[in-house]
């Protein structure tokens, strides 16, 4: 069922409308949300094949889906929306009685309150990522995070700007909330969208909320000083030589950084150690010390 | 009278949004059709408020003789985000005419335009200065059009730049027309204070002008109707700056320059020191100057009319 649950005017052309899709009643509840950075489209995919799924067959409990948080954002293909060029992601709480962004952050928040709630992100129009969840460092959604069986499962400690974004929103309300990603901005990845549905519906499983399907595997299941961050050396032309999900051993070659004009080599990136490519630069064009790699290594050196 | 709105072309969005282009329509008794279009760029907000002013007058006119037409907002996905281009396409609207049926929404949009005011006996396609200028109130009609310029001299403005069609680019909506009048003035994605009621003004009279509406109508007298000098290309002097740096306006539209008199300084803010010295080329008025300030070697600072 498609519900309005919250609207704004605006100009030149009427309203703007925050929907959700809503499946079943009851307890345990579930909120996933989607879009609310404009170019990171992977998990419209993901809720509506949820949607999907959940109109063949209505869960035990309540399941919201926002698959279009950031419904202007998206029709202009960027990751902010037009609310005076604002990151819906920065603007939570929110504010029912602030601008414009703060009242829509806050409309979102108030509508998804649930016993979890996932937020579903792409990686940048730069990075290509790999599907994971990134839980807090231990607490109930590690667990969670983990029955979703994604390749990836990246704990992460809180940082600076974390307060003014849904999930820690969602976890200031008590509600167990954490945030999922997969593939690249500013395009399409069936495979990610079809692993993070299946996911969800994991998740669901271990909510006792429905039936797994099959299959999912945690493959690196890591805190940050775990991961290996490859930045350039220099600024140039990046040529990578793994893709997303690799695994790659200590040396193994992951990418040239070559100058733009004569193709020289500036630059070589090899990993240090063992582990599963997490994100991989797919824009070439790099400056000096920008991101080029993850690599999850459950082994720390 | 009759006041109705209808959708020339509705935008339908990836997200199932829907987006009207809308054409308010004032109908009286038999008379001329004209045409009244704005907002092709979403940062010129000037002519939106001009129309929504035109619209007010309309509304309570003793008497329309013809019928006019209102394009309140021609790109309303730019003007709600206060873009030049429309978002997503990234593509200038006003370079994309005579558009096409079966194209992009752009390209729908342009093309319904034209189709919607084709036939009228004046369109008039209202707007602020380009981005970065602030410009005197201005009326351009192509060179040879007699009676638009005779028109465009009633419109409350103080200039009529008679432009030549190989100065224009052949994809503007006006360069479509061969009975348009462009009616310009204040400063980009601002609204200036005073101006949109002058430009309403320029635009009731020309109505008159037309029989379309009765002088009384007009919201200022007859003889507080600036009378438009009219110029020529010849007359429009470029002024441009010869060094990359910030440019600093040391005068303000319509002022009266002589010859060698500074328009302004660009300037190195980084090392702190004046570059050069912008000076009228001749003697004139100002018709528009650049408010933006990085300029590069070639960028145009004020434009003078001799």
């Amino acid at each position: 069922m498609i519900q309005e649950i919250y609207s704004i005017e605006v100009p030149f052309r009427g309203v703007y409308r925050l929907q959700r899709l809503r499946f079943g009643r009851g307890r345990p509840h579930l909120a996933v949300v989607a879009g609310l950075h404009g170019n990171e489209l992977n998990g419209i995919y993901a809720l509506n094949l949820l949607a999907g799924s959940l109109a063949a067959q209505a869960p035990a409990g309540t399941v919201d889906l926002i698959p279009l948080a950031n419904a202007f954002g998206i029709e202009e293909g960027r990751k902010h929306g037009p609310f005076d060029d604002q990151d819906l992601n920065r603007a939570f709480p929110g504010n029912p009685s602030g601008t414009a962004i703060q009242r829509v952050a806050y409309a979102l928040s108030q509508a998804t309150q649930a016993d979890c709630c996932l937020d579903v992100h792409s990686g940048s129009w730069l990075v290509d990522e790999l599907a994971q969840v990134r839980p807090p460092l231990d607490g109930a959604e590690v667990d969670l995070a983990r029955a979703m069986g994604l390749p990836l499962v990246w704990r992460r400690s809180p940082r600076p700007g974390d307060e003014s974004q849904l999930v820690d929103a969602w976890r200031q309300a008590g509600c167990r909330a954490f945030r999922v990603t997969g593939g690249r901005g500013a395009t399409f990845d069936k495979e990610v969208g079809l692993a993070i549905a299946n996911g969800v519906r994991r998740l669901m499983a271990r909510l006792g909320m429905g039936t797994a399907p099959p299959g999912g595997r945690v493959e690196a299941d890591i805190t940050g000083e775990q991961m290996q961050v490859l930045r350039s050396s220099t600024g140039g032309f990046f040529v990578p030589e793994v893709a997303v999900g690799d695994a790659v051993h200590p040396g193994h070659l992951l990418g040239r950084v070559v100058a733009p004009v004569g193709g020289a080599t500036l630059g070589e990136l090899r990993a240090e150690r063992a582990g599963l490519v997490a994100t991989l630069r797919r824009y070439p064009m790099v400056h000096a010390q920008e991101l080029l790699l993850r690599v999850a290594s459950p082994q720390p050196e | 009278m009759e006041e109705s709105q209808t959708s020339i072309c509705r935008i339908e969005l990836p997200t199932s949004n829907e987006v009207d282009v809308v054409r308010r329509r004032f109908r009286g008794s038999a008379g001329p059709r004209v045409a009244l279009v704005a907002g092709i760029r979403g940062d010129t907000p000037e002519g939106v408020r001009v129309l929504y002013e035109v619209s007010r007058l309309l509304r309570h006119v003793a008497e329309l003789r013809g019928t006019v037409d209102l394009f309140p907002c021609a790109n309303p996905l730019a003007a709600h985000a206060g873009l030049h281009r429309w978002p997503f396409f990234d593509v200038d609207l006003n370079r994309r005419f005579p558009g096409r049926p079966d194209g992009h929404p752009p390209d729908r949009v342009a093309h319904a335009l034209v189709q919607r005011v084709q036939g009228a006996d004046l369109v008039c396609e209202l707007r602020g200065a380009y981005r970065a200028f602030r410009v005197m109130p201005q009326a351009h009609v192509r060179s040879g059009d007699e009676r638009a310029r005779e028109l465009a001299s009633q419109a409350n403005v103080e200039v009529v730049w008679e432009r030549h069609p190989s100065t224009m680019a052949p994809t503007t909506f006006a360069a479509q027309l061969d009975n348009a009048i462009v009616l310009e003035g204040g400063a980009g994605n601002r609204i200036t204070e005073g101006l949109g009621d002058e430009l309403a003004a320029g635009v009731m009279n020309v109505l008159a002008a037309l029989g379309v509406v009765d002088e009384q109508e007009v919201p200022v007298h007859w003889a507080a109707i600036q009378r438009a000098r009219v110029v020529t290309d010849d007359q429009v002097l470029t002024v441009r700056a010869d060094h990359g740096g910030i440019f600093l306006p040391q005068i303000v539209v319509g002022a009266d320059l002589a010859v060698g008199e500074p328009i302004g300084r660009v300037v190195d803010p980084i090392a702190a020191r004046e570059i050069a010295l912008v000076v009228a080329p001749v003697a004139g008025r100002v018709l528009a100057i650049r408010e933006q300030p990085p300029v590069y070697p070639g960028s145009l600072v004020a434009r003078v009319i001799t």
